[in-house]
């Protein structure tokens, strides 16, 4: 009996990459290869393995596609632009196809099909994984209908965690693959007939000012697109505003303590002028808390692709689309594990002290990776999501620097150091809280003492520094502050939408995926709808919440108490070869994406086009498919009847948006 | 058959009544009340009835101005560093912000509000109207209302013969906050007035509740205007 398996790479997410690499059974088991007729890369996978009843002894042959096989498109009758009223393309008839560069591919998968037995799929358990399995198995039927089709259950590429996928074939979910092909059908349907009324209408009015292919519309296109107008506009419109506040200092033992005022600022003088005379008047200051207690600073979560997009922009000095380039081609070579993935968590089974035994010869980081295997590995902490179809991003093998090219080095970097962080032990420190009362207010100081690095010192991207020693203060201890000053400041606007906070943005509101996120940037920004500009002088002003806070964050989990301070560190490993001031990309939509989101703004539909929220409710029907309590054919009629509608109220409109037109691109009024 | 009561002893007992609930009615107003009553109206229905329209009313009008039951006359006095006001005085709101925060920031939330948005950490959340046919700006504001409101509030408060004084809330007070009505009524109790504001404090402030409805919705349409003006003028008085 012959079984003949099929994987998809595990690129299949990535349409750009031209050759998957073997990964789930190579990593289980060496076999021979014999090339596959028609691509270079493309190889047929043949050895023997012994399946449980029925199946048994087999031939096994495996091997692989790149991503979705087939492509849709309109009929050709409404191929051309000319061709149709771009209304009637809700309704044109669409035809599926095996696209030109993956017809080698849909050859090899019937050549193999026609003697096999039984087709055993092994694409990635998540939707997209789930319809690419649904066309491979169309195309095997179609050659041999009695094949026994059947795919694998995996989460990793473990080899224990292959080997029983293998033993425990399930049936192919068509819930899900339905979910996908309804998804493909609204966004080729919405995406082309708003792309070209757009185009046809809007285009003639500012060609003459800059040279456009498109005006093209998409349905998370134009979400992002939306983020960053909106901040743009909170910048423009942004009104500063006085504030005053009370700061109180005290020099005891030598040192002046600074006290915070709990109420931080007020945005009324009178009442902070009340409120200082009362402290004034007072005189002295009890000190009403007096706290120490360990706290620490939490090592980072296995990296997840959005992570690394964000941190890459933030500290690696590039943007997300370059990033995840770079990512699959250390992928490709081998030397980091798959990069688009969700798991912020490592399977249990994985041997993680094997991979970290792999960093030993690191001249920056070895002799930290050596400490980790003599002793101080910790497990990973779990975050709280796993998409079943791959491990967090992590260094696979060892590679020394000067095989690789400036950019590889810096993201391999970050992978190795991230993953270290990962398997080392929580910094340890003791924070002292002092709060005193003075007249009816409270201000508070904070103290920090940084016992034990760990995880910090292979992980320069976190800060956590002691600050200044505080000195001895008693509970109830009543002192005259050496001074306090009542104080003023202004509000100041938020800075333009960098990307890391345009992908966290993106991740909230479920626009795009893991895999898709830097293509909708890069979209936009082809488009013409945004440009770019460093960020100078100050980096992530607004989007610090991660890593400020750290003594808040530590003292919460009440995970203290077991702090066994190393003492001053021990290891040190290297200075990474990123800047950390270096500059961040902000985005500024040009005057073509403000007339865009404008426009359709004040086109008053609701919820306007520019929001998440009609993307969201596709989301959610795609999951309501996959649950069951909906079908394919109910969601793309819903939602192609709900896009009908504000396609028809755009075109009877259009002059609201060829007025935006002309007030932001053409500078005119009205 | 209802006891017929004598009309002078009527007002009288309602007065003894509203007057033990802080709210000394006005003789004018109290007349005028009981002549749009059914004499067979048995008293606590009377006195509810009495009390609800007195919560509902401009205390300016309603309330006896006696100097006991208002603020001293030299409330204002700059002077003054500290004194107590014993009381019980009964105030009206006539207006309340938010100085925790930068008038821009709440102009920025009603405008999402309006825009039937609001955010919860960085996931932008759509206010969609309840089923029941319910106004979908009130839902919006008031959830946009309850988040912002973080205080400390400062009001614009109107005791019985009308002097207004500003009071700021010094530690937090149950029910006053952005979502509170306009027009609602005050008891203050041992307040203590600190160069012409009342500092407000739980132990000082008893919040009876009511509203004038027409200064309400007046308020609350004029919010948004108010606010920008506020921030555009750099400071407020």
């Amino acid at each position: 009996m012959q079984t003949w398996s099929t994987k998809s790479s595990a690129l299949q997410k990535s349409p750009p990459s031209p050759k998957p690499s073997p990964t789930i059974w190579e990593a289980a088991m060496y076999q021979q290869s014999r090339n596959a007729p028609g691509l270079p890369w493309l190889k047929n996978y043949e050895f023997p393995y012994t399946f449980p009843a029925p199946w048994g002894s087999c031939t096994v042959c495996m091997t692989s596609v790149a991503g979705h096989l087939n492509s849709q498109d309109f009929d050709p009758r409404f191929r051309s632009w000319q061709s149709c009223n771009p209304g009637e393309l809700f309704d044109a008839p669409i035809v599926t196809y095996v696209d030109k560069d993956k017809t080698a591919i849909a050859k090899n998968i019937e050549q193999q099909a026609r003697y096999a037995t039984a087709l055993f799929i092994w694409t990635d358990c998540d939707r997209e994984g789930e319809h690419i399995g649904t066309e491979i198995r169309d195309i095997a039927l179609a050659v041999n209908a009695r094949l026994d089709v059947r795919r694998a259950r995996f989460s990793n590429i473990e080899r224990a965690h292959v080997i029983q996928a293998a033993r425990n074939p399930i049936p192919l979910d068509e819930r899900q693959a339905n979910a996908v092909s309804a998804r493909i059908e609204l966004d080729l349907r919405i995406g082309a007939s708003f792309t070209r009324m757009q185009t046809l209408s809007l285009k003639p009015m500012v060609e003459h000012l800059q040279e456009l292919k498109v005006i093209s519309y998409g349905s998370c296109q134009f979400p992002t697109l939306g983020f960053v107008v909106e901040r743009y506009f909170r910048v423009k419109n942004f009104v500063p505003e006085t504030f005053w506040s009370i700061k109180v200092m005290h020099r005891q033992d030598d040192i002046d303590v600074k006290f915070t005022w709990r109420r931080n600022h007020l945005f009324d003088r009178m009442a902070v002028v009340i409120l200082y005379e009362r402290c004034l008047v007072a005189k002295a200051a009890k000190v009403v808390k007096m706290q120490k207690k360990p706290t620490r600073k939490w090592k980072p979560l296995p990296l997840t692709t959005v992570e690394l997009q964000k941190m890459g922009s933030r500290y690696l000095r590039m943007d997300s689309q370059r990033v995840m380039k770079i990512a699959e081609d250390l992928y490709t070579k081998g030397w980091i594990s798959y990069p688009r993935t969700e798991t912020d968590q490592f399977d249990k089974g994985m041997d993680l002290r094997a991979l970290v035994s792999k960093q030993t010869p690191s001249q920056a980081w070895g002799a930290f990776a050596s400490n980790l295997l003599a002793g101080a590995f910790n497990a990973p902490r779990a975050g709280r999501n796993n998409d079943k179809a791959h491990p967090p991003i992590h260094p696979v093998n060892f590679v020394a620097p000067t095989a690789l090219t400036d950019e590889e080095r810096r993201v391999y970097e970050f992978v190795v150091r991230r993953f270290l962080a990962c398997c080392s032990e929580d910094a340890q420190g003791e924070s002292t809280t002092v709060e005193i009362l003075y007249g009816a207010e409270t201000f508070h100081t904070h103290g920090l003492i940084v016992l034990a690095r760990n995880y910090l010192d292979v992980y320069p991207y976190d800060k956590w520094e002691s600050s200044q020693q505080l000195p001895a203060f008693h509970m109830s201890e009543v002192f005259v502050p050496t001074e306090a000053k009542m104080t003023e400041g202004q509000t100041s606007p938020p800075g333009y939408l960098t990307e890391p906070e345009l992908i966290g943005l993106m991740d909230a509101n479920g626009i795009g995926t893991d895999a898709t996120m830097a293509e909708h940037i890069a979209k936009i920004k082809e488009r013409s709808y945004v440009e770019t500009r460093s960020r100078s002088g100050r980096t992530n002003a607004t989007d610090d919440a991660d890593t400020s806070n750290a003594a808040a964050r530590g003292g919460r989990g009440g995970r203290g108490g077991r702090g066994r301070g190393r003492g001053a560190s021990t290891t040190t490993a290297g200075r990474p070869s990123t800047a950390s001031n270096s500059t961040m990309q902000e985005f500024i939509p040009t005057t073509l994406g403000v007339a865009l989101v404008e426009g359709y703004d004040a086109l008053g539909f609701e919820p306007s086009l520019s929001k998440p929220f009609l993307r969201k409710e596709m989301e959610r029907a795609m999951k309501a498919i996959c649950a069951g309590s909906t079908t394919r054919r109910e969601v793309v009629q819903q939602s192609l009847e709900q896009y009908r509608e504000v396609f028809a109220r755009t075109t009877v409109r259009i002059e609201v948006l060829k007025a935006s037109f002309r007030k932001y691109v053409l500078g005119q009024n009205g | 058959m209802a006891t017929s009561t004598l009309p002078t002893q009527l007002s009288a007992q309602l007065t003894t009544h509203l007057t033990s609930n802080s709210l000394p009615p006005a003789p004018a107003w109290l007349s005028k009340f009981l002549a749009a009553t059914r004499p067979s109206t048995p008293l606590p229905a009377l006195q509810r009835t009495a009390l609800f329209r007195l919560l509902a009313s401009d205390i300016t009008t309603s309330l006896s101005a006696t100097s006991s039951h208002v603020l001293p006359a030299d409330i204002h006095s700059a002077q003054i560093r500290e004194r107590l006001v014993e009381g019980p005085v009964v105030v009206q709101v006539l207006d309340i912000e938010d100085v925790g925060r930068s008038c821009w920031s709440q102009v920025e939330a009603i405008e999402a509000g309006e825009r039937g948005e609001t955010t919860r950490g960085r996931e932008v959340i759509r206010v969609v109207p309840s089923e029941d046919g319910e106004d979908p700006s009130s839902t919006s504001t008031s959830v946009a209302s309850a988040s912002l409101s973080s205080g400390p509030h400062k009001l614009l408060l109107q005791d019985a013969r009308g002097t207004r004084v500003f009071g700021l809330e010094i530690s937090a007070v149950d029910k006053i906050g952005l979502g509170m009505d306009i027009g609602a009524k005050l008891v203050l109790r041992g307040v203590l007035v600190a160069r012409g504001c009342l500092l407000l404090e739980p132990k000082s402030v008893k919040v009876l509740g009511g509203k004038v409805e027409a200064w309400h919705s007046a308020w609350k349409e004029g919010r948004k205007e108010v606010l920008m003006e506020k921030a555009r003028m750099g400071e407020r008085v």
